[in-house]
């Protein structure tokens, strides 16, 4: 017998267990067994050395404990109470095909675009409109239903698909780079992941191929009690350069949601990759009711000499948000940057930082993370510089500044500084203060409103990151701002 | 991974009675025995690895020993005027002098009433008895036979310092757990200096917990010299409570040992209090050490200020890891804390973590952490100004371990200080050429 053979006979098997035989069927019943597993494997055509990956990680998961040391206080989650893939809804899918004008969209979802801002021309990209250079592979749910500027970034010899395309079509690719920045074992959520990432993007740039647009990702999460496993693997080869916009948004739930994605990226000698975020998930309500736990393990290997790595990422949203893309800075010469802004309201909290871990000559890093509190959250800055021994000449620099906005929220810097190299110079700071009174006092003389007033403090306080944000992130972050500290004073 | 349990040497030395209260040492024999000694995997451990300790194989020192042991004497001796003087020899106190000052009352642990007993063994902050990370002073209740009682009455000045020698190693593997409890009342003053050294050259083991309470008004001066010991190891965990306008002034020098963490707890309970916490350490061959310091803000309008040093050289180790946290409601903190941190050496390490946790708005909190070698523009400087590589060296180095000596009040033990650092920093390959 054939292990094909065996793998059939196996989801046959487990049909009789209460398994639902509908191939069609949208939604897996609630639940995460070795069964599951190769049933979202099985869905999706994946060949074998895909499902022998994520049972490998799902065996070495069900050894693990959930972290605990992190900021955050939740209720226990019950992984046996979620469903672990769920396909878009087959009328609006319409047979898998990608719409091809807005009327094709569920008009829902277009509505709550509109609500967040997303820029009309990237809506207009969704629906195939011409002259829009942004090329948008939206994620909703789990399966990626359409991508777009394909033909334009294949002439330049860019791979931008959904992560199933890719492992359709480019399976040595994924082979080769699948788990080399972070290793199905590598953490509770990234292992989950691992077993049961149902789909995401995939980039790839060749040897020195500049990626003529930048790529863009809308994250989406709508149904009802569905984590998201989403899985991006970006890979720049020697010379390339690319940069990459992922804006998330989650229409509101009661029901709290599990976000546990896993990021790769993979620079070569020269390469660079930028990697923006705007996330700007559910956050619950002024209760503290609801919204997403974003457990996201991000990590980018400058693996390559003289590559570089930024990550820019502005989190407005979620629950709860467990997140710290790192920099492997492997390559001599290699310079990883991480610039943040972090607003947290009502009750959500926030642990969130980045690691820069510096392995290569001459490697350098620049950490700037803005942490904005008000309301009861709770935001924490986490982060780790480590300068390895073979770390020569190695550079960083920290600096971690928090804002206070009210006397129930709290600010809190958790750094860890390891230098094992005499060459290394670190340099670490962080400061804890309030808008001042003297601030507000000549604002408010000049005529603004105190939400305005507040607004321009906020926004001033951010500056040092948003200047590092692409154009039309910039412009939405700072609405997203202001939106998200609504009622924070007066 | 499951714990392991108390080293079996250690489970069987503890004994059945010790200077706690009764229920306290009997809970605290019961939580370590199931803790065990704090790994690498518990956070506040992560840098520092216990297992010289573990392997140890200490023994507690027989309660009467041999006159060539109870003659011990450290090797340096303080430059100070006319001291109160209590040595401990691996743990066991050596009598207490009786010309006391007015004012001042000193009591051996053991002695001590009851209600004492348990003031000392009952820090403000407390420790978690269940939590591994505080094992070592739930070890300390369990074990601890021996220690002393300081008692400042309330408005009284103690001009002449009170001296506590711990001269560990005199039995060969001794390991000693004393506990000290230092009362100030309202207004008093007192300075209180730790010389810690071996008398021996083989491994000992000190694990010592000093409770201090500094009532309104008052003011302590704390000050620790870790001098000689190459093979001493050392865990050291210092509690301090601070009432209204109270101030706590600790200096931290840690010139020499195998294993040195030191460990200090500060609660500031009372408006208008404040705390200051100086630190310098010196790692060098093998040495590794390791300072953790936690201020906690409980009241408003309190200040506290941090400034730490270490110069790490061969394949010496240091860490340091401090922690703020400002209280819900405890409004207009001005907290400030940093860390400068020279590595001399490519085998030398510096682990670093300083924190900040903040639950109020008002306030002015920052801190600052530096690693990296001796600047090169003033290296070429003094070069430039006819001095040898080696000697502008050893002037910056020594340079940067002065700008925490400076912050010693008292100014003969500062300069007795400045000398020995000096020395010491002349033992350095570039230095000693010069």
């Amino acid at each position: 017998m054939t292990e094909t053979q065996e793998l059939e006979q196996l989801v046959q098997r487990e049909y009789k267990y209460g398994f639902t035989t509908d191939i069609e069927q949208e939604i897996i019943p609630p639940g995460l067994d070795e069964d599951v597993v190769r049933m979202i494997s099985a869905k999706k055509n994946e060949p074998e050395f895909m499902l022998d990956w994520r049972l490998s990680a799902f065996r070495h998961w069900q050894t693990m404990t959930e972290p605990e040391w992190a900021h955050v206080h939740y209720p226990k989650i019950d992984y046996q109470a979620l469903s672990y893939y769920a396909a878009p809804k087959s009328q609006e899918e319409l047979d898998a095909d990608a719409p091809e004008s807005l009327d094709e969209v569920d008009p829902k979802l277009l509505e709550t675009y509109e609500k967040l801002g997303i820029p009309l021309h990237e809506r207009a990209v969704l629906a195939g409109v011409k002259g829009a250079n942004v090329a948008v592979d939206a994620v909703f749910d789990s399966v990626s239903v359409t991508t777009t500027f394909k033909d334009k970034l294949a002439e330049a010899g860019v791979i931008f698909c959904s992560f199933s395309e890719a492992v359709e079509n480019h399976p040595e690719l994924i082979k080769k780079y699948l788990g080399t920045v972070v290793p199905k074992g590598d953490n509770y959520f990234a292992a989950l992941n691992s077993a049961v990432f149902s789909d995401g993007s995939f980039v790839y740039v060749p040897k020195g191929v500049k990626c003529p647009m930048e790529l863009s990702t809308y994250f989406r999460i709508n149904a009802k009690n569905t984590g998201q496993f989403e899985r991006t693997l970006i890979i720049a080869e020697e010379g390339a350069s690319v940069s990459y916009l992922e804006g998330c948004t989650a229409p509101q739930r009661d029901e709290n949601q599990l976000h546990a994605a896993v990021v790769e990226l993979v620079a070569l000698d020269d390469a660079e990759i930028k990697y923006s975020t705007v996330q700007n998930w559910y956050p619950g309500d002024e209760e503290g009711k609801g919204g997403i736990y974003n457990f996201v393990t991000k990590r980018g290997d400058a693996r390559g000499d003289r590559s570089k790595i930024t990550w820019t990422q502005v989190e407005a949203g979620s629950a709860i948000t467990w997140k710290y893309p790192s920099c492997i800075l492997r390559g001599d010469d290699s310079v990883g940057e991480f610039y943040s802004v972090a607003v947290g309201n009502n009750y959500q909290q926030i642990d969130s930082g980045t690691k820069m871990i510096h392995l290569g000559k001459r490697t350098r890093s620049t950490i700037v993370s803005k942490g904005i509190s008000a309301g009861r959250a709770e935001n924490a800055y986490r982060g780790l510089v480590h300068i390895g021994k073979t770390a020569t000449d190695a550079r960083n620099f920290t600096q971690c500044d928090s804002l206070l906005i009210g006397d129930k929220c709290g600010a809190h810097t958790f750094p860890y500084v390891e230098a094992k190299n005499s060459t290394a110079q670190i340099e670490h700071e962080a400061t804890t203060s309030k808008v001042s009174d003297d601030q507000m006092f000549y604002l408010r003389s000049r005529g603004l409103s105190e939400e305005d007033a507040m607004n321009m403090v906020v926004n001033g306080f951010c500056k040092d990151v948003f200047n590092e944000l692409p154009m039309e992130f910039a412009v939405e972050a700072q609405a997203l701002l202001a939106v998200s500290l609504e009622g924070s004073v007066g | 991974m499951s714990r392991q349990g108390l080293p079996e040497w250690l489970s069987t030395a503890l004994p059945d009675h010790a200077a706690a209260p009764e229920a306290l040492a009997q809970s605290a024999r019961q939580q370590v025995e199931t803790m065990g000694l704090p790994g690498l995997r518990d956070e506040e451990w992560r840098w520092t690895n216990l297992r010289p300790i573990h392997r140890g194989n200490f023994k507690t020192a027989p309660g009467q020993t041999a006159p060539s042991v109870t003659e011990a004497q450290p090797a340096e001796a303080l430059p100070l005027d006319n001291p109160v003087r209590l040595r401990f020899i691996d743990g066991m106190l050596q009598g207490i002098p009786d010309d006391l000052p007015s004012g001042l009352h000193l009591v051996s642990l053991s002695d001590a009433d009851e209600a004492t007993r348990t003031a000392a063994f009952s820090p403000t902050p407390a420790p978690s008895a269940d939590d591994p990370n505080d094992a070592l002073v739930t070890l300390n209740t369990a074990m601890a036979r021996e220690g002393v009682v300081i008692d400042v009455d309330a408005s009284s000045v103690i001009e002449r310092p009170i001296v506590i020698e711990w001269l560990d190693g005199a039995t060969d593997g001794a390991m000693s757990h004393p506990r000290v409890l230092i009362r100030l009342g309202q207004s008093a003053q007192a300075s209180v200096i730790e010389q810690s050294e071996s008398v021996g050259d083989q491994p000992s083991w000190r694990n010592s917990v000093i409770v201090s309470k500094i009532a309104a008004n008052a003011a302590l001066t704390h000050i620790a010299l870790g001098l000689t010991g190459p093979a001493r190891l050392s865990t050291e965990r210092c509690f301090a409570s601070l009432e209204r306008d109270a101030r706590y002034h600790s200096y931290n020098m840690q010139l020499g040992g195998q294993v040195i963490r030191r460990e200090y707890d500060i609660q500031i309970d009372g408006t208008g209090a404040h705390s200051d916490l100086i630190g310098l350490m010196m790692p060098r061959g093998k040495q590794l050490m390791d300072t953790h310091t936690r201020i906690v803000h409980a009241a408003a309008d309190t200040t506290s200020n941090e400034h730490y040093r270490t110069i790490a050289d061969e394949s010496g180790r240091g860490v340091f890891k401090g922690r703020i946290l400002v209280e819900r409601d405890s409004q207009r903190i001005q907290a400030f804390q940093s860390s400068n941190n020279l590595l001399l050496s490519d085998t030398a390490e510096i682990d670093a973590k300083p924190e900040l946790e903040i639950y109020a708005d008002d306030v002015q909190c920052s801190h600052g952490a530096t690693i990296g070698r001796l600047d090169e523009e003033a290296l070429f400087y003094l070069r430039s100004r006819g001095l040898a590589a080696a000697e502008a060296r050893g002037l910056l180095i020594a340079g940067f371990a002065q700008e925490v000596i400076d912050e010693i009040p008292d100014e003969t033990l500062r300069y007795w200080l400045t000398e020995r650092v000096q020395a010491q920093l002349g033992q350095h390959p570039d230095v000693a050429e010069a």
